[in-house]
């Protein structure tokens, strides 16, 4: 009831106001002063003088139309709001600043970007690993003589690698060229993406051991061991450019490493048991600095190469990069009968065995062996 | 012999020298006049016997900085002109802005301000007539700025509107002279205007209008800003002050105060009854509320 009152008085005030309007005449006396004004709108005045200049506004249209457009502009803060208002929170303000109309119009557009870079770059990831696996798929299905040869492949640092074919060569030095070539922009998802190339293989030992055939084989070092890990540290810094490299010049990797193998494998000769140094890296030039790359690609653990065979550090297990998790393994402990056995009718396992401490899986003949 | 108000004033114009961050070589001497002046005005001129408490806190509430500012620009103070533009040319700019109608216009009165505040004129002592004399301190410096321009932008666009009014009305004497002795086209009223002028002819608007004045000034002026110039509750409360909320409340009651002033302006002056008020109220009401909609739904709101 006393709001249906409320809104005839409403209508009736409306109304009041439209017929007044254009009748009111500034019979208030004299107009308030810019410094009145200025402090009435900022509420900066004593009670009485407010008052004062109260009445005068109610009467005088000119002064409340320029009140109202100080008190707009200004921007007052009126003791009363302050004192009844509390004061919002430092975190709130900060959310409110963060979630402001003014700041979503250009952050909104720009996180797009970056969830369309973002699936873009997990999109392309994806297409990158079936190549991978494929690759190492082709290792695992050659022959052993062709393993033994892969051995020594990628192994351009090596002494035995001192004269690739001009085409590996060239093919190598197409590689570090276009990557350094690659667009400023495309760095940051490149270095996140080897980063996380880095982290999965990091983390393969604990989940997947059968990873380890993602490592491409290389030429044992035997007498030089810390060096060796050192060059794998070394691989593990440089990987983070490699990603880099376009589709083009991913091709011409391949191709130089197709060339490789080929040149290999007149050099390496399959249960020759030779032990090569691998840890000089830059005597090749480009072409080696690419092998260190891409072997830092494939790599992310300490390796090592006895007879012929790629072996990877996994905690305190050397696994040979031919071993596949779903391969049936056999356990064979040293100095068994079983072991002497084995040793009689396959004397490189001896040398693998002896070259290497502690637990060994090894691929053998299409056998997983197990040494303890 | 000091006077406790003498008193209050240099102790508080030594004060405020002192918390200026920038005082601007000026002692307390030099401000005395300026601070004394704003001390009369605002609070000698309503209570001559304001108490020494009163008066105190008074001057450590003015801006100390801005009136340092604009007192040493008045000396002639070279740097103090400058930082004077330098920090207030921006303001200047926006408030002329805000009161143009183009960009010119707006470059034109900001040029005029800055004109003013410099005092092109010279008094009768020689000395600029700027308008800088003009503030107080008590407000900020921004604000009185922005005050003087929109003055200026009222007072110019006053002078042109008189000018085209002017020009306006020397055309319809012509229109006059023409029509002369011919009759007035009778014009028929608009529903709007017949239902105007029943509320006018029940006596209703008077008593409303009476009403109205009779409100404290405080409750006048909220009902003048809300319903006389449109303004929203939020930029109501914001002239007065108070909170939008506060302002709700306050146009609430304010209505039932109205409400109940009028019926007793009607019963007791106008001899009507309480049963015709009410009846009176409710019938112009919802002939209003019927002649708004139809307004509204003209306008296409």
């Amino acid at each position: 009831m006393r709001q249906e009152k409320n809104n005839e008085m409403d209508l009736l005030l409306r109304r009041l106001g439209r017929r007044d309007d254009a009748t009111v005449s500034n019979a208030a006396g004299v107009h308030l002063d810019a410094d009145e004004l200025s402090a009435y709108a900022e509420n900066a005045l004593p009670a009485a003088a407010r008052a004062r200049y109260t009445s005068h506004l109610a009467e005088c249209t000119r002064c409340r139309e320029l009140v109202v457009q100080l008190s707009a502009s200004g921007g007052m803060v009126s003791a009363a709001e302050t004192a009844t208002v509390s004061k919002p929170s430092l975190w709130r303000t900060l959310l409110a600043s963060l979630f402001a109309p003014m700041v979503w119009r250009y952050a909104a557009p720009a996180l797009g970007l970056i969830v369309v870079a973002a699936i873009g770059f997990v999109v392309l990831r994806r297409d990158q690993e079936p190549t991978h696996v494929t690759q190492v798929t082709n290792n695992e299905q050659r022959s052993p003589t062709s393993i033994a040869a892969d051995t020594a492949s990628p192994a351009v640092d090596s002494p035995t690698k001192a004269t690739p074919s001009p085409e590996a060569v060239a093919g190598l030095q197409k590689a570090p060229a276009q990557t350094g070539s690659a667009p400023a922009p495309n760095a940051a998802p490149v270095v996140s993406s080897s980063t996380e190339a880095s982290k999965d293989l990091a983390a393969a030992p604990k989940q997947q051991p059968a990873s380890a055939n993602e490592a491409a084989p290389k030429p044992s070092a035997t007498p030089e061991e810390s060096p060796r890990t050192a060059e794998t540290e070394v691989s593990k810094k440089e990987v983070q450019e490699l990603p880099a490299v376009a589709p083009a010049s991913e091709r011409a990797w391949r191709d130089a490493q197709r060339e490789d193998r080929k040149t290999d494998k007149d050099v390496a000769r399959p249960g020759s048991r030779r032990a090569e140094p691998t840890d000089k890296v830059s005597s090749q030039g480009a072409g080696s600095v690419a092998n260190v790359q891409r072997d830092g690609f494939l790599f992310a653990g300490p390796t090592r190469s006895v007879a012929g065979r790629r072996f990877q550090k996994r905690g305190a297990i050397w696994i040979d990069s031919a071993y596949d998790a779903s391969r049936d393994t056999t356990t064979v402990r040293r100095g068994s009968e079983q072991y002497r056995a084995l040793i009689a009718d396959e004397p490189a396992i001896k040398t693998i065995a002896d070259e290497l401490d502690g637990e060994i899986i090894v691929v053998w003949k299409s056998r997983a062996y197990r040494i303890r | 012999m000091q006077t406790e108000v003498e008193k209050s004033l240099n102790e508080g114009a030594a004060r405020l020298v002192a918390r200026a961050s920038d005082s601007r070589s000026l002692t307390r001497e030099l401000l005395l006049p300026r601070i004394t002046a704003a001390v009369e005005k605002y609070l000698l001129k309503d209570d001559p016997n304001t108490p020494h408490a009163e008066i105190s806190k008074f001057i450590d509430e003015m801006q100390a900085d801005d009136l340092c500012l604009i007192i040493a620009c008045e000396r002639g103070d070279e740097k103090a002109w400058t930082d004077l533009v330098e920090r207030f040319t921006a303001t200047v700019r926006s408030a002329a802005r805000s009161a143009s109608s183009n960009e010119d216009a707006a470059e034109d009165l900001a040029q005029s301000i800055w004109a003013e505040l410099y005092g092109l004129r010279t008094r009768k002592d020689g000395m600029p007539a700027s308008k800088l004399a003009y503030y107080s301190g008590r407000g900020s410096l921004a604000g009185w700025l922005r005050a003087v321009v929109a003055q200026l932008a009222v007072d110019t666009f006053r002078k042109q509107s008189r000018l085209v009014q002017t020009e306006e009305d020397t055309d319809l004497e012509r229109l006059a002279r023409v029509a002369e002795g011919q009759p007035l086209v009778a014009r028929i009223p608009t529903p709007e205007e017949s239902i105007s002028n029943r509320f006018a002819k029940t006596g209703m608007q008077q008593a409303l209008h009476q009403a109205v004045q009779e409100l404290p000034a405080e409750d006048r002026l909220l009902v003048k800003l809300y319903y006389f110039d449109n303004l929203r509750l939020r930029e109501a409360g914001a002239v007065l002050g108070v909170h939008e909320a506060t302002a709700s409340r306050r146009l609430t009651r304010i209505q039932t105060e109205l409400r109940t002033r009028v019926t007793k302006i009607l019963v007791d002056e106008r001899g009507w009854t309480q049963a015709e008020t009410e009846r009176s109220f409710a019938e112009i009401a919802q002939h209003l509320d019927t002649d708004l909609e139809s307004i509204l739904s003209k306008e296409g709101v």
